[in-house]
């Protein structure tokens, strides 16, 4: 039998066993689309797209990920300051290219949200990164990262806190920090995870699975229309806000609502909600409860509140673009990697 | 373009509060110097009904009085006497249907940016941005630009002036005038409000945004290509700033200079649109021509 001969007759029974076993593992599309997990000895890159932050900043972050066994390389805007940029918007995207480049680190965990991921994603080149995925690790403005490999790569990433979350004096932790900032570990390192929330009154009741996408409410809005635009059809929505006005948060809630962002969800997650005090004079007359509820009436979807993810020490590390399974009864709210 | 008849004297118009709350008192100089000028004021139900908290009035109760104002052929044309936020939350129930036949000139700004937008993506109806209720009040209604509402009004054409800014661009525009409050375009995006700015002339004015947030809605404007087709842009008053604790490092006006750098249409600063007395009654809808030079020149051709 020549080398040609022996491939055909080899190939239909490998694709039939791959079928039949159904190992999600070994499947080609899942792989590329969500990056290695990590082992001991890897190496994760700390940089900075957006706010600056000090080296002495970084350092409870650089500890505790060394004491989890990684190795840690500390990018070029560590430490580089353009008033409130970490490094201007070149200095930045170069850094962030280099470590996405780079194919000894395994994942890029970022300095600090604030703002200015926006004005750096249009410069940077995914080529090599789309090939060779690696976690990218952060919240907030980064949700700007978030939703464009999502949209554009299909490519999973982790919405957690950051180096700036990082207690110098851990004996001083509370137990909820710990516990969060482990769930960055635990993510990092491929655990199946699972996170609970206290039930609540104004939840809306249901079972739903579908890819966890979403982040930073200001920030989504901000990405309308735009090539990093969230597509939320099918998906799990979670949604976190700090420092808005009550109307704002409306206005941005009636903003999805008018792009058709909140139509075809297969449930909505909100997690922490930082509001601002209305202005005297100007009380606004609705609690987020409120405001949420009213623009997600007409659909049949299962809502939950208050999840612990958010400007918060209670924010745990959640896998985006993958899929989750979400349950919302009276008794409990549980939400699973599947 | 439809450009709505300009009111004629003895004409009636109604005012009314689309958004947010205002008591009379602070209206009343309104309703008194429109009525100097030759109109009957038809106060609509969200004039200081009764509301206790941040709107005039219940989504349905601004929606109905709003409605009922657009569809009565007696009224000549819609004052919202103030902005604050809440039309967004309306607008999509809104029926244009005998708006559409009978078109009218709707006047505000700021949370009105809504209407103008939307009159115009959709139906391509022309409305004033210009000022509402309280820019009247302590006297101020004597100044140039309520007297330019005035002029609009009666369908006098707009001739501005005013003085050079360093970061302009020079150069001649003309095409089809859209903009409004920057927070307000930007929050449109991606909805049926949402406007088309090929070939326009923008206008964006803002007030007592964070720098970083202005920023962050020019990103936003020029990364859903809101700003590389424009024939000009005209950046009003940027007013009461703010900045975060760690400074942004530059100025609102700074933050526009450097988005628009790359293009080559001409742009002016410090427009007189804005959230101050100084904002003059400008035409969505309506073709102007725009001439950034040693002096400032915006006309309606």
């Amino acid at each position: 039998m020549n080398r040609k001969d022996f491939l055909s007759s080899v190939i239909p029974i490998v694709a039939v066993t791959s079928s039949v076993a159904g190992n999600k593992k070994d499947d080609p599309e899942r792989s590329r689309k969500i990056p290695p997990y990590l082992k001991p000895g890897d190496i994760i890159g700390i940089c900075c797209p957006a706010g600056f932050i000090t080296l002495e900043d970084v350092q409870p972050c650089v500890n505790k990920m060394k004491e989890w066994g990684f190795e840690v390389k500390i990018g070029n805007t560590v430490g580089a300051r353009d008033f409130t940029f970490a490094g201007t918007d070149e200095e930045r995207a170069k850094d962030l290219q280099a470590m996405l480049d780079d194919d000894y680190i395994n994942a890029i965990m970022f300095g600090r949200g604030g703002y200015g991921a926006v004005r750096i994603i249009d410069k940077i080149d995914f080529k090599k990164f789309i090939a060779k995925p690696k976690w990218l690790i952060g919240f907030s403005d980064i949700t700007v990262f978030h939703s464009h490999l999502n949209k554009n790569f299909g490519i999973a990433s982790i919405h957690s806190k950051m180096c700036n979350s990082f207690p110098s004096d851990w004996s001083k932790a509370e137990p909820s920090q710990i516990e969060t900032i482990d769930s960055i570990r635990k993510c990092l390192t491929g655990e199946k995870m699972q996170y609970s929330a206290t039930p609540n009154e104004k939840n809306r009741l249901g079972i739903a699975k579908g890819v966890l996408v979403g982040g930073n409410l200001s920030l989504i809005e901000s990405l309308a229309s735009s090539k990093s635009d969230i597509d939320t059809a099918g998906k799990i929505l979670f949604l976190e806000e700090v420092d808005e006005y009550l109307y704002s948060i409306d206005r941005m809630f009636w903003y999805l609502k008018r792009a058709g962002k909140l139509d075809k969800l297969k449930a909505l997650i909100i997690c922490g909600f930082k509001v601002k005090p209305d202005d005297a004079g100007e009380e606004f007359g609705r609690t987020v409860y409120e405001i949420v509820n009213e623009v997600v009436k007409e659909f049949s979807y299962p809502v939950c509140f208050d999840f612990p993810v958010g400007h918060q020490k209670n924010n745990f590390a959640l896998k985006c673009s993958v899929k989750h399974r979400l349950e919302v009864s009276n008794d409990v709210v549980n939400l699973k990697e599947v | 373009m439809t450009i709505p008849s300009y009111l004629q004297q003895g004409d009636t118009a109604g005012m009314l509060c689309p958004a947010g709350f205002m008591p009379l008192e602070k209206l009343q100089t309104a309703i008194n110097v429109l009525q100097q000028w030759g109109y009957k004021i038809k106060k609509g139900k969200t004039l200081d009904g009764g509301s206790k908290n941040y709107f005039s009035a219940t989504d349905e109760e601004r929606l109905n009085d709003l409605q009922e104002m657009m569809d009565d052929k007696n009224i000549k044309a819609i004052f919202c006497a103030r902005g604050g936020y809440g039309t967004g939350r309306i607008i999509e129930h809104l029926n244009f249907k005998k708006f559409k036949k009978y078109p009218k000139w709707i006047i505000g700004y700021s949370d009105i940016t809504v209407l103008h937008s939307h009159l115009f993506s959709n139906y391509k109806i022309a409305s004033l941005h210009a000022p509402m209720a309280a820019a009247f009040n302590d006297d101020e209604y004597k100044n140039e630009f309520v007297q330019s509402l005035r002029n609009a009004l009666a369908g006098g054409k707009a001739n501005y002036q005013c003085l050079t800014h360093p970061f302009n661009k020079t150069g001649t525009a003309k095409g089809i005038l859209v903009g409004g409050n920057l927070s307000l375009l930007a929050h449109l995006v991606g909805t049926s409000s949402d406007i088309n700015t090929k070939n326009k002339i923008l206008f964006i004015e803002d007030v007592g945004e964070y720098i970083y947030n202005v920023d962050r809605m020019m990103y936003q404007l020029k990364r859903s290509g809101k700003l590389d087709k424009l024939a000009g842009l005209i950046v009003g008053k940027f007013t009461k700033m703010k900045d975060t604790e760690r400074p942004f490092g530059q100025t609102a006006e700074e933050v526009i200079r450097d988005i628009v750098k790359e293009y080559d249409y001409p742009v002016c600063l410090n427009f007189p649109v804005s959230h101050t007395k100084e904002n003059y009654a400008l035409k969505v809808g309506v073709k102007y021509k725009l001439y950034v030079e040693h002096i400032v020149t915006l006309k309606e051709s």
